[in-house]
């Protein structure tokens, strides 16, 4: 459609607003409307509460499982330690120790 | 303002009771609003509740009491927006689609209890209503706090957070789509 056509859709448009207006005036509210509205406000309190009490007990449990889990293997790490202390070239003499008499003892060098 | 910058600072800090007064200054005029959002007045008061319960927990994140109105503005077309996407993920052409209001016009209807003035007003409700169910929420919302809430640009621009041209774009858009729908359902 046209715009010269479109303009007395346009008004019929704006009295179409205007009487939807006048035939929704606000709304009375219930008697219940307040008590209601803080019950919800309570229910979501205590539910937000219980949430961070379920985090709370998650967080401790945790915690108690890892102390738990340390205190076993602290001690067992310090008998059979992962990492030796000795350096590279200490690792790789005690690993191959007799290569070098082998090679000097049985062998000819062309 | 319907209520004194002080009273929302109290209820900011925590003062039940100052939140409470300034739930009963705003209500009427909240929950005329969500009527006129959602179009279905069995639940404008659900709606309103909700809208009031996201300011309880969120007042406090209110940055000064001046922007108190605009806030509550959006909490509320949030609020309806939500609604009605739910509704719209519920309605699959049932015969629940009809609003208890619309159910009531129709059986007062039949048994002749209304007035002429009262089925002329039920008629520019459903009308309407009818012409907004064929846009998407976000123009519904915005039409309706525009041409029927007769809402400023730039009492639109702090509820919206856009500018000025932005808005006039989008509800220039919202506009053709309704006259579209309007034009169709004429023709």
């Amino acid at each position: 459609m046209d715009p010269m056509n479109r303009q007395p859709m346009e008004d019929q448009l704006d009295a179409l607003w205007a009487e939807y207006r006048a035939a929704c005036p606000d709304p009375e509210t219930s008697a219940n409307f307040m008590p209601m509205l803080w019950q919800k406000i309570e229910g979501r309190r205590s539910e937000t509460t219980s949430v961070f009490r379920h985090m709370v007990q998650a967080w401790v449990m945790a915690a108690l499982a890892l102390t738990v889990l340390i205190a076993v293997l602290i001690p067992r790490l310090q008998r059979d330690p992962l990492y030796s202390a000795s350096t590279y070239v200490e690792v790789l003499d005690d690993a191959h120790s007799n290569d070098a008499v082998d090679l000097l003892a049985g062998g000819e060098v062309e | 303002m319907l209520v004194e910058f002080d009273l929302i600072e109290r209820a900011r800090s925590g003062d039940d009771s100052a939140f409470s007064l300034v739930v009963q200054a705003y209500k009427k005029r909240i929950l005329g609003t969500i009527a006129r959002l959602i179009g279905r007045p069995e639940d404008v008061e659900d709606v309103g509740q909700e809208v009031f319960l996201r300011l309880y927990y969120s007042l406090e994140q209110l940055r000064t009491p001046e922007v108190f109105e605009p806030w509550l503005y959006r909490l509320t077309v949030n609020a309806a927006y939500d609604y009605l996407r739910r509704q719209r993920r519920r309605r699959e052409s049932r015969m629940s689609d009809l609003s208890e209001q619309q159910v009531m016009m129709a059986d007062a209807a039949a048994g002749g209890k209304l007035n002429d003035e009262e089925q002329r007003r039920g008629k520019v409700r459903e009308r309407v209503q009818a012409l907004l169910e064929k846009v998407s929420e976000e123009d519904r919302i915005l039409l309706t706090l525009k041409e029927v809430e007769g809402l400023s640009l730039k009492e639109l621009e702090k509820i919206y957070g856009v500018n000025e041209n932005a808005l006039k774009v989008r509800l220039f858009r919202a506009r053709q789509r309704v006259l579209k729908a309007h034009e169709l359902e004429e023709s």
